[in-house]
């Protein structure tokens, strides 16, 4: 692969992943929410292999097989199940609303690019020039974690910010060793299963429910 | 080879810590215990080796550790104290085998024990900061791990956890921010590199580094103010535990402090080192104070290494003294005086405690109070016990004597100096020394007098015997060394000598030792212990002969003066407690002991008492003065911190949000 | 080490030493005794009953108590041992007795501790609240003595640059200047307090007492009979002639044998025997004049002292 197909392709996948956690933060139904960050999954899951593929790495190649597999199709399935006899899908009263939350989407990606320039300068590649895209997609995810009521929306918030570390990573080391990605990967697996299982119960105690209301895990 | 040997400690010890989870439990204190006793063998071949030839060992492997590097380079320095740590690893691991209870047999505690022996061979070989950090935290965890072993039969075991958990976490914390200070000045995380550019730094990066250090591993060491956990979690912890604490754990804490000051700095002004003497000064009185007023054996004991490692900082700060102002010869004699403390305090403190959990297993309690009579129903233990009481206190001819002569000597020639720093020190340190010299002979006159003569004062010491085979041994062959050691010191102090010349970089030009004898290189004074241990020898048989020849009769057991009382009971003995009442009264005020007397009268009068109940207690005087008020300023605090989360779960996570992005905006 | 001296009268002086404190400390305790009770307007018994006393003691059974250790009859002859060990090598009547070279005065303060802390252990050993009493008395005495002690030799080693005790006496013989400073008067006073505190005289302890509750040395030899009792009551008397023969030698040298030969360790006898005498009766004499202290002030006493000795310290670097 030659240099500029090469970090064009590179751009692009991350600019999806990037444009997926926009996208989060602009929809409102669950269903739709769960389609992007499966997009998101794959997006990340393709700068690994751009990278391999350029890199002749094998490991990163495994490294991509593994994300696409967990967190473009497994994650996504498991919530989709979790959240299939939803009826109110909709995220009604964000805490923050729409057109808010994208302006302050834009704030925190003009600050990673701001914090992240000595890191890409740093590092010195094609690939570290866009290491302030995944800051971005992190400080997004942390957003989401903030300002959406519903428990499901927080689990989607989490994981885009394990995206987002995880796309740095790729984007200054060529990814963590193999062993410590699939570790991560199972790590984040298993999170969003308890996670559920916690949304679960709290939905049959007491149904559709604002997290904020539950206010007995004061001291 | 020699780098093998440390690459095997550390695989024996892992294989240990795994044998001891998976093995069933007939077969696991044996099998883990002697992986354990393997690991500690190579570990001390290594140091002798590294002792012997003096070219450091060094293993590097970036697998473990991504970023920085797991390296272990170990000079003759930190050699010593591999040697001492798996010396009395090996005494420590031996008792273990025939030490029941305490939790110590479950899988947690054999899973556990390995590591946090593997830990000690290892934290003197780590020779960059992410390294020593991670060993030296594994170091406190498995530690405090292991005194948590008892915690579900015995409450007191969870708050003397819960400060020693607090304690070795403050310190930890001010040791990082020390080291990670030096690494970011001088831009390498590697101690040799770090030794190398320290020079250059400005000062006030130079007196943090070594103040934080100095806090952390003062803590460690457990020297005044930040010595409360010791008294707390050594009773607690179970027997081989406490004794591997007391005599390899608080050792590190004087290896950082010379590590950082000496080898990484370089030295340093002179208020540095006279802050750690008034540390070390301060440490030994008020350790040696409360152990000669404390009636809990294993308290007692824990007390006496507060005072030791005093003593130690005090010929550590003698030597740094020395060496700021240009006398390097005599700062090598003062920092060889002060490890060869730590060597012979690491055996006979040892063996106390070994012995002392001995007793606690054969009698049920180590409250000096209820003990007695011990001498005979213990025939192997008590003349143990005897034995290391006599070398802690100085005496002739063990090894404490040796090391006691040789700071004492070390202070001696700092005089006549024309530095005011140097003149006035030396004398106080003289002092301090000499005060803390009588007390431990007193306190040890008490617990040897209290603890093993006279007649038992409850059922438990009436009904000791003699304890099994591996404790007896253990603890033994420690009581030996502090025999051997006395005798033939030239066996220990050449290492020791090369050991010190390491770290100051400066090698004397005369050897410590002629033969049998031990002399300052250009000074008169000697000493020869090995003659004096012969001639105690040739008295005693002589002395004993002349008696046996003037009267032949046999010895007449008769009843003992008792001024017209008819029976000798234990409760007209003395006990630990009136043992040490004249001192606690002469020290009144710095002890400030409590006393409640609660009397009940008789119905008819007032004027009768019927009964009355005396409790008498002696709180530290740093806790109630230092750590009370700060524990309820820090309530305080918390109380008002806690009305700020309301329980809403949005809240707490905008925290982390603004956190990170502050975090982020200090960065850019 | 002097090459002039030979081998056989290294020996001698050695030997000769420990015969000098063997006879000459019970000798002493008698001349004390004499010069007390002359004092008081009474004859009192000839200077040589001490021995006397110890033969009739040797001659006698011995008795232990029933529950004691191996300890309790050890101790006397530790005790007497280390006293033994330090008349033969501390530099009595010569410079160069056997092995003076190993001769450091810290070894005699901390071989005295071994002795005390023995007896202490017999002591304990019986049982009884005596016992107990005495060791405990005796130890607190001993610890606050230690600080005073040390801090004083310091003030005797440092213008000698070593704790070595021939390389003190040399160097006193050689500078007799030093020796009238304020800096040895102090360590004097300090020496001569602290040597009341560990031999047990008037005013801290009193020897001839019969009352229990006011003992603190006789309180730990109560249970001893016979052979054991001698052996204390010798070693009693032995520490006390070795401490003031090394106050006599460190402070007033003169006398002392600095080279080999019969007239030399003649004369060395003679004036160590006269000058230890004359302590002896200079002590005696106030003891006369005191009364025993307070338990609880001797700390006081100690305390003093030690503040004297480290004035004594300080005063070398005002008055070099």
């Amino acid at each position: 692969m030659n240099g500029s197909s090469y970090s064009s392709a590179l751009t692009l996948a991350a600019g999806a992943v990037l444009v997926c956690a926009v996208a989060i933060l602009w929809l409102a139904s669950i269903r739709s929410v769960i389609k992007m960050v499966a997009t998101q999954g794959i997006a990340l899951g393709l700068v690994a292999v751009v990278l391999g593929v350029h890199l002749r790495d094998a490991g990163l190649l495994a490294a991509a097989a593994v994300v696409i597999a967990v967190k473009g199709v497994a994650i996504p399935l498991l919530l989709g199940r979790a959240s299939g006899g939803d009826s109110g899908s909709r995220e009604s009263r964000p805490l923050v609303n729409v057109p808010a939350s994208l302006v302050a989407s834009a704030a925190l990606i003009v600050l990673a690019f701001v914090t992240g320039r000595s890191v890409a300068r740093f590092v010195g590649t094609t690939a570290g020039a866009l290491v302030p895209i995944g800051l971005a997609t992190l400080l997004i995810g942390f957003f989401v974690l903030v300002a959406r009521r519903r428990p499901t929306f927080q689990i989607v918030g989490l994981l885009m910010v394990d995206n987002g570390i995880a796309l740095t990573a790729f984007l200054c080391t060529a990814g963590f060793p193999f062993l410590i990605e699939l570790g991560v990967s199972f790590d984040v697996l298993l999170g969003v299963v308890v996670l559920m299982v916690l949304s679960q119960r709290l939905r049959i105690e007491f149904g559709d429910i604002d997290l904020d209301e539950l206010r007995e895990l004061h001291d | 080879m020699t780098p093998a040997l440390l690459v095997a400690t550390a695989l024996a010890g892992l294989a240990a810590s795994l044998a001891g989870a998976v093995t069933p439990d007939r077969l696991r204190i044996r099998v883990s215990t002697s992986l354990t006793i393997g690991a500690c063998g190579c570990a001390l071949i290594a140091g002798i080796n590294i002792l012997h030839s003096g070219h450091p060992a060094v293993v590097h492997t970036t697998a473990l550790m991504p970023l920085s590097g797991f390296s272990l380079a170990l000079d003759r320095f930190g050699a010593l104290f591999v040697v001492i740590s798996a010396v009395v690893g090996i005494c420590a691991l031996v008792f273990r085998l025939g030490y029941i209870g305490h939790g110590l047999g479950s899988r947690t505690a054999s899973c556990i024990l390995p590591l946090f022996v593997t830990t000690l061979l290892l934290v003197p070989a780590a020779s960059n900061v992410t390294t020593f950090l991670f060993l030296w935290e594994l170091m406190a965890i498995t530690s405090l791990l292991l005194v948590l072993t008892d915690h579900a039969h015995r409450g007191e075991v969870q708050v003397a956890a819960q400060w020693y958990a607090v304690m070795t976490q403050l310190g930890a914390a001010a040791l990082i921010l020390g080291l990670v200070l030096l690494a970011t000045r001088t831009g390498s995380q590697s101690f040799a590199v770090i030794a190398l550019r320290s020079a250059h730094l400005p000062t006030w990066v130079r007196s943090t580094a070594f103040v934080l250090a100095l806090v952390g591993f003062g803590s460690k060491a457990g020297a005044v103010p930040l010595h409360v956990w010791l008294p707390r979690a050594h009773p607690e912890a179970p027997g081989p535990v406490s004794a591997l604490m007391s005599a390899a754990m608080v050792n590190l804490g004087v290896y950082g402090i010379v590590r950082v000051g000496m080898g990484l700095l370089g030295g340093g002004p002179t208020w540095w080192w006279l802050l750690v003497m008034f540390l070390g000064a301060l440490s030994a009185m008020f350790g040696s104070l409360h152990s000669a007023t404390s009636r809990d054996l294993k308290r007692l004991l824990a007390y006496s290494t507060t005072d030791n490692v005093g003593l130690m900082l005090l010929g550590v700060g003698a030597s740094g003294l020395f060496a700021s102002t240009g006398h390097r010869a005599l700062a090598v004699v003062a920092l060889v005086a002060a490890l060869l403390h730590v060597v012979f305090h690491a055996v006979f403190k040892g063996s106390l405690f070994l012995s002392a959990s001995s007793v606690q297993q054969a009698t049920g309690s180590t409250d000096l109070d209820g003990l007695g009579g011990l001498l005979q129903r213990m025939p192997v233990s008590g003349p143990i016990f005897l034995v290391g009481g006599l070398a802690i206190a100085a005496l002739p001819p063990f090894c404490g004597f040796v090391s006691e002569w040789l700071l004492l000597q070390s202070m001696l020639h700092g005089l006549p100096s024309s530095d005011v720093a140097i003149a006035v020190a030396m004398p106080i340190g003289v002092g301090v020394l000499a005060l803390t010299g009588g007390l431990t002979a007193f306190t040890f006159a008490k617990a040897i007098g209290i603890g093993l003569l006279g007649l038992p004062r409850t059922d438990g010491a009436e009904r000791a015997t003699e304890v099994r085979r591996p404790m007896w041994v253990g603890a033994g062959l420690l009581a030996l060394l502090c025999l051997v050691f006395g005798v033939a010191p030239f066996l220990v102090i050449p290492a020791v000598v090369d050991a010190a010349g390491v770290v100051t970089r400066f090698h004397s030009a005369g050897a410590l030792t002629h033969g049998w004898q031990i002399g300052l290189p250009g000074v008169p004074g000697m000493l020869a212990p090995g003659l004096l241990a012969l001639g105690l020898l040739v008295c005693t048989g002589l002395v004993a002969l002349a008696r046996g020849l003037v009267r032949r009769s046999p010895v007449r057991l008769t009843e003992a003066w008792g001024c017209g009382r008819e029976l000798q009971t234990a409760r007209m003995e003395y006990t630990a407690t009136s043992f040490g009442e004249p001192l606690t009264r002469v020290f009144e005020d710095v002890l400030n002991p409590s006393r409640d007397i609660d009397a009940s009268h008789i119905a008819e009068s007032r004027y009768y008492t019927e009964a009355a109940v005396i409790h008498t207690s002696l709180e530290d005087a740093f806790e109630r003065h230092l750590y009370r008020p700060a524990d309820r300023g820090f309530q305080r605090w918390g109380a008002l911190a806690r009305r700020v989360p309301n329980g809403s779960v949005h809240r707490y996570l905008a925290f982390g949000l603004v956190a990170l992005i502050i975090v982020l905006v200090v960065l850019a | 080490m002097n090459s002039s001296w030979s081998y056989v009268s290294i020996a001698a002086v050695s030997l000769l030493q420990v015969m000098l404190v063997l006879l000459g400390g019970p000798l002493l305790l008698g001349l004390m005794r004499k010069v007390r009770c002359r004092m008081e307007g009474r004859v009192g018994p000839p200077i040589r009953q001490p021995l006397l006393d110890l033969r009739k003691l040797a001659g006698r059974e011995r008795t232990r108590p029933e529950h004691t250790s191996w300890v309790f009859p050890l101790a006397p002859v530790v005790l007497v041992a280390t006293t033994l060990v330090v008349a033969a090598i501390a530099p009595l009547l010569a410079t160069n007795p056997a092995f003076g070279w190993s001769a450091d005065l810290f070894a005699v303060v901390f071989l005295f501790l071994l002795g005390s802390v023995s007896l202490a252990l017999g002591a304990l050993d019986t049982g009884t609240a005596f016992g107990g009493m005495g060791a405990s008395r005796a130890m607190t005495i001993g610890a606050l003595a230690e600080p005073a002690l040390l801090v004083a030799i310091l003030a005797l080693s440092v213008p000698a640059h070593s704790s070595n005790l021939p390389a003190i006496i040399t160097r006193s013989l050689a500078h007799p200047a030093w020796l009238a400073t304020p800096q040895r008067v102090l360590a004097l006073v300090a020496f001569v307090i602290v040597i009341i505190a560990e031999s047990g005289r008037l005013p801290v302890d009193n020897p001839s007492t019969h009352l229990e509750l006011t003992m603190i040395h006789e309180a730990m030899v109560l249970e001893y009979a016979g052979p054991d009792l001698a052996l204390v009551k010798l070693a009693e008397s032995m520490r006390l002639v070795v401490l003031l023969t090394l106050l006599a030698d460190l402070f007033i040298p003169w006398g002392i044998a600095t080279a080999p030969g019969p007239s030399h360790l003649a004369v060395a006898l003679v004036a160590t025997v006269g000058k230890v005498a004359l302590l002896g009766v200079a002590l005696a004499a106030f003891e006369v004049t005191v009364a025993k202290l307070r338990l609880f002030r001797v700390p006081e006493l100690l305390a003093g002292a030690f503040v004297l000795a480290i004035l004594a310290v300080l005063s070398a670097l005002v008055v070099p």
